[in-house]
């Protein structure tokens, strides 16, 4: 949290995707953070302490896509909530860390806020 | 070597004609004693594996080329099979060969016995699949490279309708009058009706969309964001287990898109509550789509019939569809219906005015 709104990191190696997401977490009324692969996402995390959602695309170049950056997360900051969003369909849930939440895109905007606000509640109450 | 060769049939006693079709067989064949000397071989088994024709008879199996068939488990499968115990079926070989590729071979053997004791003979026949199975490996790995193609494909669809889906909203979000943002989320949520039907591409096979599945997908994602009070107002969806062309899918799904948005803006005003029901039915190649509310109906005369039904969109998918279109009142709300009759097909239909 920062003065007192949710902050949300987009992670999505596409930049009009990104911006699209961005704009849609604002829009939601959380401040937005943004990376473009895991290895940036990770720097992020390491560098801040206020991250309360990340929401993080499958396919990336780098060291690793959205499902390993969501297990790394996990690992390293349990208490962040995970959004994972895919283009190509497969994605049991199972494969995912407990709690998180998938969507295929292209995504319905208003399903993404309602998750979003889901998962921090959650984490507020938890 | 010429196309013949001389058949000795002073070495052993054999009959012209069984060593004719032997030395004339299509299939590598050897025509062996009981301890594995040559008595005949095709000329296929000479070309096949480079031994020289007109010296082959007589000679042992294992001295054959540089010893290569000299191999431990083929001589002793022979041996069973001379001693009538065995028959050698599909067995599989390989022939390694000093500076050659090794070639992958599937031998059958049996044994011929007339009954006289010293007139044993063995049959051995020689398939080379080498090539066959490399063909085998290749098509193999062209099928899988045009999976994850058309993986790939399917993957920069679905990001190329997120970002249009994506720039539609953030439009909509800025723009200060109430029409251009209500034409802008109209364009969203066209874009994302033909999004469901990729979705449902991606997962089917043989390039049809399961109507039951799509419709379900359509209607929820267009109550998940147009609908606020989901107790109040609600989507039912009863379709058949059609499935349709793509073409055909998005079509249908940009009518009940159409028609959904405009009853959940016109049909209920005042309502406490009220329904939708998209309905498909099929039977041969006839079909019938209807989109009904319970709401406040339309207004009746013949003055503005196609009032419900939004900016002429339906009416072009329809035609296009080739069906007919239908407004009528379902006492209470509205019902539009579009039928599709096979024998329209091939000719121009044009809608019938309500």
């Amino acid at each position: 949290m920062k003065n007192g709104r949710a902050v949300v990191l987009v992670v999505d190696d596409i930049t009009l995707i990104r911006m699209g997401a961005v704009d849609l977490v604002q829009s939601a009324g959380y401040e937005a953070l943004e990376a473009q692969d895991a290895d940036e996402a990770i720097r992020i995390l390491e560098s801040r302490d206020d991250i309360d959602l990340v929401f993080t695309d499958v396919q990336m170049p780098g060291t690793m896509d959205g499902i390993k950056l969501a297990h790394f997360i996990r690992n390293r900051w349990p208490p962040v909530q995970l959004i994972v969003a895919s283009g190509r369909d497969i994605l049991e849930e199972s494969s995912l860390p407990t709690g998180s939440q998938y969507f295929s895109k292209p995504y319905n905007d208003h399903a993404i806020t309602d998750a979003m606000a889901r998962l921090l509640q959650s984490k507020n109450s938890g | 070597m010429g196309p013949f060769m001389p058949i000795k049939s002073a070495i052993f006693a054999e009959a012209p004609s069984t060593l004719a079709v032997v030395v004339l067989s299509n299939e590598p064949l050897l025509f062996l004693s009981t301890d594995l000397q040559i008595i005949a071989a095709s000329i296929s088994f000479c070309n096949a594996f480079d031994i020289d024709a007109a010296t082959i008879v007589g000679r042992r199996l294992g001295t054959l080329g540089d010893g290569e068939w000299n191999m431990p488990k083929l001589v002793s499968l022979l041996n069973a099979t001379a001693s009538g115990s065995a028959k050698i079926e599909a067995y599989e070989i390989d022939l390694k060969r000093p500076n050659q590729k090794t070639r992958q071979l599937v031998v059958n053997a049996q044994i011929l016995d007339d009954g006289q004791k010293d007139h044993v003979r063995l049959l051995l026949a020689v398939t080379d699949m080498t090539d066959a199975r490399a063909t085998a490996r290749q098509k193999d790995d062209l099928l899988n490279d045009k999976a994850i193609l058309i993986q790939e494909v399917q993957h920069r669809v679905a990001n190329s309708l997120q970002i249009i889906a994506s720039i539609l909203m953030q439009g909509a979000r800025r723009v200060q009058s109430d029409e251009a943002r209500d034409h802008l989320q109209n364009a969203h949520h066209r874009v994302m009706s033909i999004s469901a039907v990729q979705k449902q591409l991606s997962t089917s096979q043989g390039g049809k969309v399961p109507l039951k599945a799509y419709m379900a997908l359509l209607c929820e994602s267009l109550g998940a964001s147009m609908i606020a009070d989901q107790d109040r107002l609600s989507i039912a969806v009863k379709v058949d287990d059609s499935s349709v062309e793509a073409d055909v899918s998005v079509s249908l799904g940009l009518i009940v898109t159409e028609l959904v948005i405009n009853a959940l803006k016109h049909a209920f005003p005042d309502q406490p509550k009220g329904k939708i029901t998209v309905s498909y039915a099929s039977k041969g190649r006839d079909w019938t789509l209807m989109v009904a509310d319970d709401g406040i109906g339309m207004p009746t005369g013949p003055a503005t019939p196609k009032a419900g039904l939004g900016t002429g969109i339906v009416e072009a998918l329809a035609k296009n569809l080739q069906g007919t279109l239908e407004v009528s009142c379902a006492e209470p709300g509205t019902a539009v219906t579009v039928r599709h009759h096979a024998d329209a097909e091939g000719q121009t239909a044009a809608p019938s005015a309500a």
